[in-house]
C-alpha cells in the first residue's frame, strides 16, 4: 500500500515537473526570406538539444519596425525575451534601459569565453567596458564588381579600381550612352543609404561625431563635414552629373542589387550580407564575380571598416529561468557551427574565431575567396575610435538628413559642399534635441 | 415605459467604447503629447509648453511640407474629380458590354495603396520600367520619375489619381443615370450641344455628389497618401515629396520625436477642422438639388 502511494506520488512529481520545465522565449527579428527560415531551422536545431526551452521565432518586419513594435511592447506582458535591433539603435537601447546587458551573462557564466568571439566585431557593441548585446549578423561595405563587364571595357579584371580616381576612370569606361545621351550602362551604383556614407569616412578614418565617436561621452555635435567627408560628396556628385553612376531612391537595397546582377552596372557597393545571393546571380547571369575592399582617395589615411547589421538584446522583465533560456539560446546563435552555417548562406561575418580559422583551413574560403574579402577588410582595419563606428541616439535623424542631403545634391539643388554642411547642421540639431531628454 | 427612453442609448454603447477607445481617447493623449518631448523608449519626459509648435513653425522644412501637401491635394483632387467625371460620362450610358468596362476602371481600387505604389514603381523605373520604353521609342527621352525633381510629384499624383478615381466613378455614373432624361432631350431639341449640356445641365445637376467626393477625396488623399509616398519615392528627392503625413510619420517612427509629432498632428486636425467648416459654409451654395 505504502509502495503505490509513494510511487504514484513520484510518477505525478515527475509529470509536473515535466510540464512545468517547458520554459518558452521568444525572439523578434528582422530577416526576410531565406534568412527567416534559416533562423526557424537554427531554433529547431536548438530545441533539439534543449527539449525543456521552446523558442518562438517571430518575424517583425524591418529593423525599424522591429523597433517600433519593441517601444510599444517595452514594459508590458507583451515583450519578447530576444530582439534584434539595428547598430544605430545601439545607444537608444541603452537610455531606454530595457535590456539585461550581455556583460553581466559573461560574467556570470564560466561556461563562455567572450575571448572566443572576434574582437573586432565586439568593439562595436562594448560600451565602457561593458558588452551590451550580442553580434549576430554582422557586415560591412563591399565593392563587387563585374570581371565580364571590366574585360569588355578594357579594364583589367584582376586590378580593381583602388582609389577615387582610379574609380572614376572605370565607371566612366563603363558607361555607354545612345545618342540622345540616355543612359544604356552605366559603370556603377549603390543604395541610397547613408551607411555607404559612414563606411567611406571609417575606410578614410574619419570621424563621425564629436567625443571620439560617442565613445568617451555623449556625442554633442556630429564632425562629418570634414575634408573625408566632403571627398565622398564630391565623388557621388561628379560621378551622378555625368551619368557614370545610376542612383536610386533612399534607402534601396533592393533596386541597386537589381542594376548590377542585370548588368546595367560594373560595380556595386553594397553589404558583405549579400555575397552569397550575387555568386549565385553571377553563375546564373553568366559574368565573372569580383569583389574588392572599397575605395579611397589618393593618400587618404589608412582607416577600417565599421561593423554594420544588428545585433542580439536580451530585455528584462522576465522571470528569472526564461532569461537564463534566452541567454543559452544566444549563445547557441553565436556558437561555431550555427556562425559557420550563417557566414555560408549570406557573407555576415562569422563572429567565432574557431569558425573562420577552420573555414581557413578546410579551403572553404579558397573555394568561395568572396567571402574573404570583407573579412579581410575587417582584419586589416587600423582599431580606433573611426573604425569602431559612432554611437549616437539621434542616429535615424541624422541618416535621413544625409540621405536628403546627398538627394538634393544629386539634383543639382546644392553643391557638395553645401549639402555636406546642411546635413552636419542639421545632425548637430537633432544630437541638441536628443540630449535635451538627458 | 422609461426603458423605451433609455433603449437607444444602450445599443449605442458599443460603438461609443470602440470610438473612445481607438478615436478619441488617442486624439486627446496626442493634444497631451504634442505638449512635453520625451526619449526614445518614453523613460524621460518633460514638459516644454508650445515649443514643439513654435520649433514647427519656424522650421523651413515643415513650411515647405505644408506647400507640398497644398500642390499635391488640390491637383490630385482637381484631376481626380475632372476625369472621373469624363470617364463617367460614357460609362454611364447603358451600351451592351459597357459593364466590361466599368468592371475594368474599378480595378484600381480594389489593389491597396501600397501594392499600387509599387506596381508604379515597376512601371516608372527609369532603365527597365515600361513608361520608360514606350517614351524612349515615342520622345526619345528617358526620365527619372521617381528619383527628380519635378517629375517625382507628378508621379505620385498620378498613381494617387489612378487610385483613388474608381470610388469616384462608381458614384457619378449612379448619379448621372439619374439625370432625366427628358431634360437632355429637351435641350437637345432647344439646340443645346454636347458641350453645353455637360457642363450646364448634368454638372450642375450631380453637383451634390461633387460636393461629397471633393471632401472625401480631399480626406483621403491627405492621409492615406502615405502609402504610395513610402513606396514609390520616401518622401524625395530629398525632402522634395514630403507632405504633411508622411513627415508626421518620419518624425514619429523614424526619428522617435513623438511631441514633435503629435504636435503635427493636432496642426492637421486644426487644419482639417478650418477647411471643413470654410467647405461646407461655402460649398453648400454651389450645390443645386433641383
Amino acid at each position: 500500500m505504502r509502495k503505490s502511494v509513494i510511487l504514484s506520488v513520484l510518477v505525478l512529481a515527475m509529470i509536473m515537473s515535466l510540464s512545468f520545465a517547458t520554459v518558452t522565449v521568444t525572439f523578434w527579428h528582422a530577416m526576410g526570406g531565406q534568412k527567416m527560415e534559416f533562423l526557424k531551422s537554427m531554433a529547431e536545431q536548438f530545441m533539439k538539444i534543449h527539449p525543456d526551452i521552446k523558442v518562438v521565432v517571430q518575424y517583425t518586419g524591418s529593423y525599424r519596425d522591429t523597433l517600433n513594435k519593441l517601444i510599444a511592447a517595452a514594459g508590458t506582458s507583451n515583450a519578447p525575451d530576444i530582439v534584434q535591433v539595428f547598430d544605430v539603435g545601439t545607444q537608444i537601447m541603452v537610455d531606454g534601459d530595457i535590456e539585461v546587458p550581455m556583460q553581466q551573462f559573461i560574467d556570470s557564466d564560466p561556461t563562455f569565453d567572450v575571448g572566443s568571439l572576434l574582437p573586432q566585431v565586439l568593439s562595436y557593441y562594448r560600451l565602457n567596458g561593458k558588452l551590451y548585446s550580442m553580434p549576430f549578423n554582422s557586415s560591412n561595405a563591399i565593392m563587387y564588381y563585374n570581371k565580364t563587364m571590366f574585360k569588355k571595357a578594357g579594364l583589367d579584371p584582376d586590378n580593381p579600381p583602388r582609389t577615387y580616381d582610379e574609380f572614376i576612370a572605370a565607371c566612366k569606361a563603363l558607361t555607354k550612352k545612345d545618342s540622345n545621351g540616355n543612359i544604356i550602362q552605366s559603370g556603377f551604383t549603390t543604395p541610397l543609404h547613408s551607411w555607404i556614407f559612414e563606411q567611406m569616412m571609417a575606410a578614410q578614418d574619419a570621424l563621425m561625431a564629436d567625443n571620439n565617436n560617442g565613445r568617451t561621452g555623449r556625442p554633442t555635435k556630429t564632425v562629418f563635414d570634414s575634408a573625408a567627408g566632403l571627398k565622398i560628396f564630391q565623388l557621388w556628385n561628379t560621378l551622378s552629373q555625368n551619368d557614370w553612376m545610376i542612383n536610386t531612391k533612399k534607402e534601396d537595397w533592393d533596386a541597386a542589387d537589381a542594376l548590377f546582377v542585370s548588368q546595367k552596372v560594373g560595380m556595386l557597393i553594397t553589404s558583405t550580407s549579400d555575397v552569397s545571393y550575387m555568386m549565385k546571380m553571377a553563375k546564373e547571369k553568366g559574368f565573372e564575380l569580383g569583389t574588392s575592399f572599397l575605395p579611397v582617395p589618393e593618400g587618404s589615411k589608412p582607416g577600417g571598416a565599421v561593423i554594420g547589421g544588428a545585433s542580439l538584446w536580451i530585455i528584462k522583465g522576465h522571470p528569472k529561468d526564461e532569461t537564463q533560456a534566452a541567454w543559452e539560446f544566444v549563445k547557441f546563435m553565436a556558437s561555431k557551427p550555427e556562425q559557420m552555417a550563417w557566414h555560408k548562406m549570406t557573407g555576415y561575418f562569422p563572429i567565432s574565431k574557431d569558425a573562420v580559422s577552420t573555414m581557413l583551413m578546410n579551403g572553404w574560403y579558397s573555394k568561395n575567396p568572396a567571402h574573404l574579402t570583407a573579412l579581410m577588410q575587417l582584419l586589416l582595419s587600423k582599431q580606433d575610435y573611426a573604425s569602431r563606428g559612432a554611437i549616437i541616439g539621434a542616429y535615424p535623424q541624422i541618416r535621413t538628413a544625409i540621405e536628403t542631403a546627398l538627394e538634393n545634391m544629386i539634383q543639382g539643388k546644392w553643391t557638395p559642399g553645401y549639402a555636406l554642411n546642411w546635413a552636419n547642421k542639421q545632425s548637430t540639431i537633432a544630437i541638441q534635441d536628443y540630449n535635451s531628454s538627458y | 415605459m422609461k426603458a423605451k427612453k433609455w433603449y437607444p442609448y444602450v445599443l449605442l454603447i458599443p460603438t461609443l467604447v470602440i470610438i473612445i477607445l481607438f478615436i478619441y481617447y488617442p486624439a486627446v493623449d496626442a493634444f497631451k503629447t504634442s505638449l512635453y518631448r520625451n526619449s526614445v523608449f518614453g523613460n524621460r519626459v518633460h514638459y516644454v509648453g508650445l515649443k514643439n509648435f513654435i520649433a514647427l513653425f519656424h522650421d523651413p522644412e515643415y513650411i515647405s511640407t505644408l506647400r507640398t501637401t497644398f500642390i499635391y491635394t488640390i491637383f490630385t483632387v482637381s484631376f481626380t474629380i475632372l476625369a472621373s467625371f469624363l470617364i463617367s460620362l460614357p460609362l454611364s450610358e447603358n451600351k451592351k458590354r459597357i459593364k466590361i468596362y466599368r468592371t475594368l476602371i474599378f480595378l484600381p481600387y480594389a489593389v491597396s495603396p501600397a501594392i499600387a505604389g509599387t506596381l508604379w514603381s515597376f512601371l516608372l523605373d527609369p532603365l527597365v520600367g515600361q513608361v520608360n520604353y514606350v517614351f524612349l521609342k515615342v520622345f526619345g527621352l528617358q526620365i527619372k520619375w521617381l528619383i527628380s525633381t519635378p517629375y517625382a510629384l507628378y508621379s505620385i499624383i498620378f498613381a494617387s489619381v489612378w487610385k483613388i478615381m474608381p470610388f469616384d466613378v462608381i458614384f457619378y455614373i449612379a448619379s448621372i443615370q439619374s439625370v432625366p432624361s427628358e431634360l437632355l432631350e429637351s435641350a437637345k431639341i432647344d439646340g443645346a450641344n454636347a458641350f453645353t449640356r455637360t457642363w450646364k445641365i448634368i454638372f450642375p445637376l450631380v453637383s451634390p455628389i461633387t460636393f461629397y467626393l471633393i471632401i472625401m477625396n480631399l480626406v483621403s488623399v491627405m492621409f492615406s497618401s502615405f502609402a504610395i509616398i513610402d513606396v514609390m519615392t520616401k518622401g524625395g528627392p530629398g525632402t522634395y515629396t514630403n507632405t504633411m503625413i508622411y513627415k508626421l510619420y518620419l518624425d514619429a517612427f523614424t526619428n522617435h520625436r513623438t511631441g514633435f509629432a503629435s504636435a503635427q498632428s493636432v496642426v492637421m486636425f486644426v487644419l482639417m477642422a478650418i477647411v471643413t467648416i470654410l467647405y461646407f459654409k461655402f460649398g453648400q451654395k454651389q450645390v443645386h438639388y433641383e
